[in-house]
């Protein structure tokens, strides 16, 4: 690699340029991070800190909340995550198609949830989910039910609900990246791959899935990353509570909690929140070495 | 190895018919070159003789079988691609021997197939490279590959070295006909480059608008085009066109005047046409004669002169008709403003206002 050497007056003026922005990441994101990390060694409650050593992990195991957050978190991420990077790619591949009428309707369909509001999805999911609410009628009314589901009070009906929302809102997101990928794709390869007497399904296994594959690496870290920061959703539903007890808590709902809303415990709920930095870098790293090529590159 | 036959095909993409009614015979072993301008039809022909175009109207046989609704891996055919359309995840090797994976080949078979065909293209040592690790003219090599190892009936080419370099055209052009030589098979060749297919072809289809304009060998359509169109889309450089017109007219042959060049009249040979009638008349660019050697002489403004050693090409003009000369030996012209060539009526041709052949 060549590169120039700057003169003093020149490397000045680029870190001047760069300062300000330097300056506010420092402030509002640097410090703060390495700052929760000090924290995580803290115990105590409100303003009342001390110094802990390992105590808040310590905590950690023998949290029954924390444990019972971290196996609902894993929950979402083992079955949403895959359910949704499935979706997205089988509507992007069929919304490729150029022989598809109303193609862009489709995709415009798809894609709206993750730009509506979130206070009024959640709603409208509330009230759809309710005991009296439409989808109990609907069930009862084409006798697949007989009598109402407790969507919200059934802890596996919740977990379903949440992970429904989630899905809804965010596979059209994904299956974007998938789109855009698929239509930089040579078409001349499928013809290819045609003439060749490649049947459609293995077209789509080891030609479209391989080529997609930095893309679907890509989605499925961003996924992950934000399943596992799972918040919104689960505050919205439950009214803070991650009920009905507790089968809906995330780590981001309990670290919430453990702030604002019991008595504040700063040094343990930064603890959680690296946990979920952790659990991020683990999860992404494998990933990442599932997805590496077999080949040299 | 498979004849073909197109017998009244056509196409149409809603009201707008890109291909009008082709009837074409290719025997089998022929090598056939589509050549026209871009939007011509034939890619369209050929990837409609794939299976990748749906046949509007008309029959299309390969071997005597009708194969318009036969699924393009049944027809028998293999096709090589502009863009290459290599699989990108897969190596050299995989990519040849991936059709042969779905038509229910023995792995020793396949590997056997893909080993014969990587030695007659010289792509042994490249068999475990990834197609972004390869030269233009190595993925080239490949798709033929992958064709090879098929083992089909009939080659389809489409446009296969437009995205090389000059000088790796000339080689992959070489490459091709050696390879037609040694597989004899029967083989269907796009391009829009006239030059390869002169030197490739048994027989050129000449095309236009969805229309075959002329059908035959290299040479004969170089010395016969059968209109305007073919005479100037054959031959590099391009056929010069001279407006004219008919002032005479007798049994056998016309007098005509040549419009940009007052007082220049002769006669030529000629089948048809009428008093007064507008005609072209066309002269090669190697067909100009040294001054007083033909029927007329003319004088033309030089613009540029190409000196290439051997040949020479003279760009000159005369009232706002742009003509190329060929010259042997030009040395001593260089620097000329004005040029002075004659123009022998039994080396020209004419055609009438409607483009069609009169001489």
């Amino acid at each position: 690699m060549a590169y120039a050497r700057l003169d003093r007056r020149e490397q000045l003026t680029g870190w001047a340029f760069i300062a300000p922005a330097l300056v506010l990441l420092g402030l509002f994101m640097i410090y703060p991070i390495i700052w929760s990390l000090w924290m995580s060694f803290q115990v105590g409650k409100g303003m009342n800190l001390s110094f802990g050593g390992f105590a808040n992990i310590e905590r950690l195991t023998k949290d029954p909340v924390f444990l019972r957050a971290l196996g609902n978190t894993f929950i979402f991420f083992i079955i949403q995550v895959p359910i949704m990077i499935t979706l997205a790619l089988l509507f992007a591949v069929a919304l490729n198609d150029s022989t598809l009428r109303f193609r862009g309707l489709f995709r415009t369909a798809i894609f709206l949830p993750c730009v509506t509001s979130l206070i009024a999805y959640s709603t409208i999911f509330k009230s759809m989910f309710a005991t009296d609410g439409v989808v109990n009628q609907a069930l009862m009314a084409l006798h697949i039910i007989g009598s109402p589901i407790g969507w919200f009070t059934d802890p596996f009906w919740a977990k379903v609900i949440v992970i429904l929302a989630i899905t809804w809102r965010w596979t059209g997101y994904n299956m974007i990246f998938y789109l855009a990928a698929l239509q930089n794709v040579d078409r001349s390869i499928y013809e290819a791959a045609r003439i060749d007497g490649v049947p459609a399904w293995a077209r789509f296994t080891h030609i479209t899935i391989p080529m997609l594959k930095p893309v679907i690496l890509f989605t499925t870290v961003i996924s992950t990353i934000g399943t596992l920061q799972l918040f919104d959703e689960v505050y919205n539903f439950t009214a803070g509570s991650g009920g009905p007890s507790d089968s809906t808590l995330t780590l981001s709902l309990y670290i919430y909690n453990l702030t604002f809303k019991f008595m504040p415990s700063f040094g343990y709920s930064a603890t959680v929140s690296w946990v979920i930095v952790v659990l991020v870098g683990i999860l992404s790293f494998l990933q990442f070495l599932v997805a590496r090529d077999r080949r040299r590159t | 190895m498979s004849s073909l036959k197109l017998s009244g095909v056509r196409k149409s993409y809603g009201h707008v018919e890109v291909i009008k009614g082709v009837d074409l015979e290719i025997k089998s072993k022929e090598f056939v070159v589509f050549v026209g301008p871009s939007g011509c039809g034939k890619s369209t022909l050929l990837r409609m003789i794939a299976g990748l175009e749906h046949i509007s109207a008309g029959d299309l046989e390969i071997g005597g079988t009708r194969m318009n609704d036969v699924d393009p891996s049944k027809r028998g055919i293999a096709m090589v691609f502009q863009s290459y359309a290599l699989y990108p995840h897969m190596t050299v090797r995989e990519n040849m021997g991936f059709a042969l994976r779905f038509a229910g080949v023995a792995k020793d078979q396949i590997a056997r197939q893909v080993q014969d065909a990587a030695r007659i293209l010289a792509l042994e040592p490249l068999l475990d490279r990834l197609p972004k690790e390869l030269s233009g003219g190595q993925r080239q090599r490949v798709a033929i590959g992958r064709a090879i190892v098929r083992n089909p009936e009939v080659f389809l080419f489409d446009e296969p070295l437009s995205n090389l370099d000059a000088e790796l055209r000339v080689h992959m052009r070489i490459e091709i006909a050696r390879l037609h030589k040694e597989l004899q098979t029967t083989v269907i060749y796009v391009t829009h480059d006239q030059v390869e297919a002169m030197t490739l072809a048994d027989t050129i289809v000449v095309l236009r608008d969805g229309v075959i304009e002329q059908v035959g060998r290299p040479l004969d359509l170089y010395d016969n085009p059968a209109n305007q169109f073919v005479a100037g889309f054959i031959g590099s450089p391009k056929m010069n066109f001279l407006a004219a017109s008919i002032v005479e007219k007798s049994a056998g042959s016309v007098t005509v005047a040549l419009r940009n060049h007052s007082g220049v009249q002769f006669t030529v040979p000629a089948s048809g046409g009428a008093v007064g009638e507008d005609v072209t008349l066309g002269v090669r660019a190697e067909h100009f004669g040294e001054p007083g050697a033909g029927a007329a002489d003319i004088r033309l403004n030089v613009d540029v002169a190409e000196h290439l050693g051997s040949t020479s090409y003279v760009y000159a003009n005369a009232g706002g008709e742009s003509l190329i000369i060929e010259r042997e030996e030009s040395r001593n012209e260089m620097g000329q403003e004005h040029i002075t060539v004659s123009i022998s009526p039994e080396r020209a041709f004419l055609f009438d206002s409607k483009g069609q052949r009169i001489r």
